[in-house]
């Protein structure tokens, strides 16, 4: 091995041969999310894409203690484990919840906020690829405006999602989370320095990494770490940390890209007319304006 | 030491003399005592475990079962809407192997709402692969919560302590409380084969593909099936040192009886006190008082039923659109049997409804006419109905 | 591969873990699903993808 990128951990703890789509841009999130909190975690896995393509008894990948239990409930595993091992007195292992949109900001978001309104200790990693990808592209709750979906197609009289996507970090944040953050799979060192952080604080955190899917997405299979770079730089999904509270932008794009150039890529918006891109491109500002990004 | 306690104060107590480590419970009527006194416990230092504040019954047993599966011994407790919430649960916990125990205050399930008792639930959830056990009175309650670790954790199966909602939970009884020391000796600390560990990695609950599924269901049968013999070895060690043994059915003047009452729960206690009067004037009736409902015993209950000439089963339940699930069972055990009784099935005290001594009678007056003729012209009726139902003919 | 400095964003970004950090990266082609995204993040176009045939 060379020397280069001296930040990123060089072992792999999510072992190859698993069933994701070829440009999966979650797996790639596992791997830098194992890569950051090293051997002395136990993960709790809701059902989903991550879980299915990961374990087809009898193969896994993961080379760390790994528990699936239900849909719903990875923040409630999670507490559980946190519990378990304070019980036993058992010290240095932190437990990670991993749940996917679906898992984390709809049928997760109970046990998600009965986490976090306890103080447990754990940190829960949100993958989003904006729908219920593993079930077949339906939408979720962060499904952005004007997205194809399968729940969401483009017909005569309904063109798309029509929802603006939920704000779970904000959410989290309102729970007084010690620890929130935004993330992407293609700024893998922010990433990891936020999973480091998070990981050595005792108490609950939450990181949301925005992660492409090939299929549902529509985008070519190697295009993955192209379009989430656009996402950031077009103001699209925004990296951020909030601290105790405080909010801290820790990514301003230079000379903010027109929105456009993210969503051509993406058969998902291929539908879109000037003017809906317009008003998403007005949405983006909006938000941009909020975070503090020209 | 002989306490007067409810039922709900001795299943606290049990888990507390089982030294559980971990709790994580959410209130529902009638079992909100029990959450309170393990958090009054665990507040005074005398329990020394993690008191976790869920938010719904789903994620106490979701925490149970990430708490189970890193080594930590973990109890929860639910009745009636919050078992069918935790329900998807009790499922998985099965297929997981996880030794949980639930303790359940017997509810009517909605709708209409009703807080009051009857077997409904837990009778919902008979095919999840949990040991289920009803108790007669909250002398039983206790010794089987504490019982069921040890059956729980030799199996790695979860283990659901059934007792009714009021008449067991909220009612005090004179109970032989155990000293803990002698409860040690009984109930050794909970070590799973293969916990949660980053020393030695593993996968638990992968995806079970077809070519593997049916398999870890078999094996899960298995479990359930050996859990039989689990449920007397434990029972009869219990009973070695604490001097109470249970079974996993009763027998109570049945063996020359002619017709039988099948009973499960605190209606048992009722129904003895009807045979006994029965038994003075001369008639041959007696009472079978089913405990381990899952694993069905079917076996012995063959063999303690067979001889009758007709069954009376008294269930605070019903599978709607066919019968009760007690009848169902009892009817299969003896499908291919030669010499089987007439069955008969009474559904009875659902949503609490009083079970009278009258309505029992009515049930004993029933199967012995069937006893009599040789015939069942209609195998489930409906007792105590505060009128007739025009039409239907229930 | 001889454009190849080592760089490492090939095995950085590689979903399957089928490209090494090396310098030239070797991919493992057990693992290598063909995705392209190391070609198309290589900095130095190092990479290029070739449409399996005839299997």
């Amino acid at each position: 091995m060379t020397a280069a990128l001296p930040g990123i951990p060089e072992e792999e703890f999510v072992a190859p041969g698993h069933r994701a789509c070829a440009g999966c841009g979650c797996i790639l999130a596992m791997r830098y999310v194992l890569k950051a909190l090293g051997k002395n975690i136990i993960v709790s896995m809701a059902t989903g894409c991550m879980e299915v393509v990961t374990t087809p008894y009898p193969e896994t990948s993961w080379r760390v203690p790994w528990i699936h239990s239900a849909f719903e409930n990875a923040a409630a595993t999670a507490s559980g484990v946190s519990a378990g091992l304070k019980a036993m007195g058992k010290k240095g292992v932190k437990s990670v919840a991993i749940a996917g949109d679906g898992g984390t900001a709809d049928i997760g978001l109970q046990a998600l906020s009965g986490m976090v309104e306890r103080g447990d200790n754990v940190l829960f990693i949100c993958y989003d690829n904006e729908a219920y990808q593993n079930t077949g592209i339906q939408r979720s709750g962060a499904t952005p405006f004007g997205a194809w979906t399968t729940t969401t197609p483009i017909g005569k009289v309904k063109r798309g999602e029509d929802r603006p996507k939920k704000d779970i970090p904000a959410i989290i944040a309102a729970h007084g989370a010690p620890y929130v953050a935004t993330a992407s799979v293609a700024y893998p060192l922010d990433f990891i320095k936020k999973l480091q952080k998070a990981a050595a604080i005792e108490g609950p955190t939450y990181i949301h990494v925005h992660a492409p899917c090939t299929p549902g997405w529509r985008i070519e299979n190697n295009k993955t770490i192209e379009v989430s770079r656009l996402a950031v730089l077009t103001g699209a999904w925004v990296l951020y940390e909030i601290e105790d509270g405080k909010f801290k932008l820790t990514f301003k794009p230079p000379k903010r890209r027109p929105v456009a150039e993210y969503l051509k890529l993406q058969g998902r918006f291929r539908h879109l007319t000037d003017e809906e891109i317009a008003e998403i491109q007005r949405m983006v500002d909006e938000q941009c304006r909020r975070f503090g990004i020209e | 030491m002989r306490q007067v306690l409810t039922g709900n104060e001795v299943a606290a107590l049990g888990a507390k003399l089982a030294r559980v480590n971990v709790i994580a419970a959410y209130p529902i009527t009638p079992q909100t005592a029990v959450v309170e006194k393990l958090a009054e416990f665990v507040a005074d230092g005398e329990l020394d475990a993690e008191f976790m504040k869920v938010e719904s019954e789903h994620s106490a047993l979701s925490a149970c079962i990430g708490a189970s599966a890193v080594g930590a011994r973990a109890f929860t407790a639910t009745s009636s809407q919050g078992l069918m919430l935790m329900s998807e649960m009790l499922f998985i916990a099965a297929g997981l192997r996880l030794p949980i125990v639930v303790a359940n205050a017997n509810r009517a399930l909605s709708a209409p709402l009703n807080i009051w008792c009857d077997q409904q639930d837990s009778l919902a959830v008979r095919d999840s692969g949990c040991v289920q056990i009803y108790c007669e009175d909250n002398q039983e309650v206790l010794d089987s919560i504490i019982q069921a670790y040890r059956v729980a954790e030799e199996l790695l199966l979860p283990v659901m302590v059934c007792y009714d909602g009021f008449i067991l939970s909220h009612t005090a009884e004179p109970v032989e409380v155990p000293e803990q020391a002698e409860v040690d000796k009984f109930l050794p600390p909970y070590k799973h084969p293969h916990p949660l560990d980053p020393d030695k990695p593993v996968t638990m609950g992968p995806m079970g593909v077809p070519e593997y599924y049916e398999e870890f269901r078999c094996m899960l049968q298995q479990a359930m099936c050996a859990a039989e013999e689990k449920l007397v070895g434990v029972d009869r060690e219990f009973g070695k040192r604490f001097g109470r043994r249970y079974g996993l059915l009763e027998r109570y003047r049945s063996d020359d009886a002619d017709v039988l009452l099948l009973t499960a729960g605190s209606l048992s206690s009722s129904a003895k006190e009807l045979i006994d009067r029965y038994r003075k004037r001369g008639e041959r009736v007696g009472l079978v008082k089913i405990r381990a409902y899952r694993p069905f015993p079917a076996e012995e209950l063959v063999e303690a039923l067979g001889h009758a000439k007709a069954v009376a089963v008294l269930e605070k339940d019903i599978s709607l659109g066919w019968a009760g699930a007690l009848f169902t069972d009892v009817s299969a055990a003896f499908v291919n049997v030669k010499k089987a009784p007439l069955i008969m099935d009474f559904i009875c005290g659902l949503g609490g409804r009083d079970v009278s001594q009258l309505q029992i009678r009515e049930a004993l007056r029933a199967a012995a006419r069937a006893a009599e003729t040789g015939e069942v012209r209609r195998p489930v009726h409906w007792l105590g109905l505060r009128e007739k139902i025009v039409g239907l003919g229930v | 591969m001889n454009k190849c400095t080592g760089c490492g964003m090939c095995w950085l970004f590689c979903p399957d873990t089928a490209i090494s950090k090396d310098k030239p990266a070797v991919v493992d082609y057990r693992y290598c699903k063909g995705c392209g995204i190391c070609a198309n993040e290589c900095p130095f176009k190092a990479i290029t993808m070739v449409t399996e045939e005839g299997r």
